[in-house]
C-alpha cells in the first residue's frame, strides 16, 4: 500500500476488505492440505464449540426467558397468549439463535483466536513453521476457519434448545399457560425448511465470517503488544457489524 | 563481482550469493552483496545493527525474495524455486530463530518431534528414539516433558537447536544464537555449534555480535555494512586488518564509518543558536 492510500481511511478500509478477500481465497486454497491436520481441526472445534457451551447455554436460557416474558405481555394485549410457544420458537430459530450465538462466539472464541495467532506471529512461530516446511495457512489458519464453520450451527442449535426451554419455564411453569397449547401451536406452525434450516444456513455463514475475521486479524496483526490488542478489538467490532449486516441481507433474501 | 569473494570460491560451495540487491520500503538493504560459504565450514556474518543480517538469512531460505541477484543454496537458485521445491530445500536447512520460536502449545518433546510428524511417517518408537537422541545431544533429555513456558532462555534455545537438527540438515542458520544468554548458557550453545559442525559436518552460518564467541568457532567472518561486503577473512586476521570498518567494529569504537549520531539537521540551528545559511 502506498503512503497516499494509507492516509485515506476510506480507501484503506476498502483495501483491507480486499486483503481479507484474498486471504479468504488463500485459506480456501489451503483447506485440502489442512485435511492432513484433522487432529488440529478437531482440537479447534473443541475449543470454539465445546469451550463456548457454558456461555451459549446460559445466554440462550436467559434470552428465551426474557423473550417469553416480553411476548406474553405483548400477546396478552391482543388476547393471543396461546401463540406464545410459536413466537418464541420463531424468533429464536429465525433470528436470535444464529445472531446472538454468532455475537457470543465472536467475543468468546474469535478474540482468543486473533490473540493466539497474533502472538504466534510476534514470537516467530508462524515463520518457524514455514521454515520446517509446514504451511502455516494449512496448519494454523484453515483448521480454525473450518472449526468456526462447523461449530457455529451446532452452538446455535444448543442456544435455540435452551431458549425454548427458558421460554417454556417462564410461559408454562411460571405464568401458567397450558403445556399442550404451548407445544402444540409451536410444532404445528414452525416449519423445518422455512424456519429451522434457514436459521442454520445463517449460522453457517456467520461461523465462516466470524472465524475468517478472527484468523485474518490475527494473521495480519502487527507483531507488538499494541498491535495484537488492536487486532483483538477489531475482531469483535468487525464481526459484530458484519454479522448484523449479513443478517439483514440474508433475511431479506430468505423471506 | 567481488574479487575477494572469488578467492574463497571452491568447487564445494554450499551457498553462493551474487549481486544481491534488496530494498524494503524506501530503505536499501543490500546493494550488490557477494559472498560464498564452503561446505562444512562455520561462517559468521557480522555488521552493525540494521544492516540486514537477518534479511540475508531470510533470502537464503526463500522467506524473502531479492529485487535482483542470485542466491544459490546447494545448487538451487532459491528465488526461482517453486513453493514445493522451496519446502523441499527447507527440509534440508535448520533455522535457529532469535527468540527460539518454540510452539507454545506443545511440550519440548512434541516441539522436537513436530517436523518429523509432519514429513516422515515413522513408527512411534523410532520417532521417540530420534527425538530423545537429539535432546540428549543438547543435554535436555530430562526436560522432554516440560512446556516451553517452563524453560529458561538458554534451555529454549537448545530445544530449538534440537528441533533444527532433527532432520540432520546440511546447513544450519543461527540468527543471533548468543543474545540474552548468561555466560554458562552461551558457552553451552557455543560448544553445541562446534560439536554439530565437527561431528556431523553441518555447514553453519552464524549471525552474531559476540566477538569473543565468534573467534572461538568461526572459520571465516564476513563483515557487512551499507549493503555491501566491507571486509572478510579469518576472525583473527580480520581483527588486525587496518580498515576503518574493521577498526571500528573490532575495536568497538563508538564513532567511525558507522556514525554515532543518527542523521539530523545541524545541532546549533535546531537549538536556535545559529541562523541557517541562506
Amino acid at each position: 500500500m502506498n503512503a497516499n492510500l494509507r492516509r485515506n481511511w476510506l480507501l484503506q478500509g476498502i483495501a483491507s476488505v480486499g486483503e481479507c478477500g484474498l486471504f479468504f481465497v488463500a485459506v480456501l486454497g489451503a483447506l485440502p492440505k489442512s485435511l492432513r491436520y484433522w487432529r488440529e481441526t478437531c482440537r479447534q472445534v473443541w475449543f470454539v464449540g465445546a469451550m463456548s457451551l457454558v456461555i451459549v447455554m446460559t445466554c440462550g436460557l436467559f434470552v428465551g426467558m426474557v423473550l417469553a416474558l416480553q411476548l406474553y405481555y405483548t400477546l396478552s394485549i391482543f388476547g393471543g397468549t396461546a401463540a406464545l410457544g410459536t413466537v418464541v420458537a420463531l424468533s429464536l430459530f429465525r433470528e436470535l439463535g444464529p445472531v446472538v450465538t454468532a455475537l457470543l462466539v465472536a467475543g468468546r472464541a474469535g478474540t482468543a483466536v486473533t490473540a493466539e495467532i497474533g502472538l504466534m506471529r510476534a514470537t516467530d512461530q508462524l515463520d518457524a513453521m514455514g521454515m520446517m516446511a509446514v504451511d502455516p495457512l494449512a496448519y494454523v489458519a484453515s483448521p480454525r476457519f473450518l472449526a468456526g464453520v462447523i461449530a457455529m450451527p451446532l452452538l446455535a442449535c444448543v442456544f435455540n434448545a435452551m431458549g425454548i426451554f427458558g421460554g417454556h419455564l417462564v410461559g408454562v411453569t411460571w405464568l401458567g399457560l397450558d403445556n399442550g397449547t404451548f407445544w402444540g401451536n409451536m410444532t404445528s406452525t414452525v416449519s423445518l425448511q422455512r424456519d429451522i434450516l434457514d436459521g442454520l444456513y445463517k449460522s453457517i455463514v456467520f461461523g465462516g465470517v466470524v472465524s475468517l475475521i478472527a484468523v485474518f486479524q490475527g494473521y495480519t496483526a502487527p507483531p507488538t503488544s499494541e498491535g495484537v490488542a488492536y487486532s483483538t478489538t477489531r475482531t469483535v467490532v468487525f464481526s459484530s457489524i458484519v454479522i448484523l449486516a449479513f443478517d439483514f441481507v440474508m433475511t431479506a433474501f430468505m423471506t | 563481482m567481488n574479487a575477494a569473494a572469488d578467492h574463497v570460491e571452491t568447487a564445494d560451495t554450499l551457498v553462493r550469493v551474487r549481486g544481491l540487491h534488496t530494498r524494503i520500503g524506501a530503505k536499501t538493504i543490500f546493494d550488490g552483496l557477494d559472498l560464498s560459504v564452503p561446505r562444512g565450514s562455520i561462517t559468521a556474518i557480522m555488521g552493525p545493527s540494521g544492516t540486514g543480517k537477518t534479511t540475508l538469512l531470510r533470502h537464503l531460505t526463500g522467506q524473502l525474495r531479492p529485487d535482483a541477484g542470485s542466491v544459490v543454496v546447494d545448487g538451487e537458485d532459491v528465488p526461482k524455486l517453486s513453493r514445493r521445491a522451496l519446502f523441499g530445500l527447507r527440509e534440508r536447512i535448520g533455522y535457529l530463530f532469535q527468540n527460539s520460536a518454540l510452539l507454545t502449545d506443545f511440550s519440548v518433546f512434541e516441539n522436537v518431534a513436530f517436523p518429523l510428524r509432519q514429513h516422515a511417517k515413522l513408527p512411534e518408537e523410532l520417532l521417540r528414539n530420534i527425538v530423545l537422541t537429539k535432546l540428549q545431544a543438547v543435554g535436555l533429555r530430562g526436560a522432554a516433558q516440560l512446556m516451553p513456558s517452563e524453560l529458561s532462555g538458554g534451555m529454549a534455545r537448545r530445544v530449538a537447536l534440537a528441533r533444527a537438527i532433527v532432520f540432520d540438515p546440511m546447513l544450519i542458520l543461527y540468527d543471533e544464537p548468543f543474545v540474552g544468554l548468561d555466560p554458562i548458557a552461551l558457552n553451552q550453545v557455543l560448544r553445541l555449534i562446534k560439536t554439530l559442525n565437527k561431528t556431523l559436518g553441518i555447514t553453519s552460518i552464524l549471525v552474531a555480535h559476540e566477538l569473543a564467541a565468534i573467534r572461538q568457532v568461526a572459520d571465516r567472518v564476513y563483515l557487512i555494512a551499507n549493503g555491501k561486503l566491507v571486509a572478510q577473512g579469518a576472525p583473527d586476521e580480520l581483527a588486525h586488518q587496518d580498515s576503518p570498518w574493521t577498526r571500528q567494529f573490532f575495536g568497538g569504537e563508538a564513532d567511525g564509518p558507522v556514525p554515532f549520531h543518527y542523521p539530523a539537521p545541524d545541532y546549533a540551528i535546531e537549538l536556535g543558536f545559529a541562523e541557517p545559511a541562506q
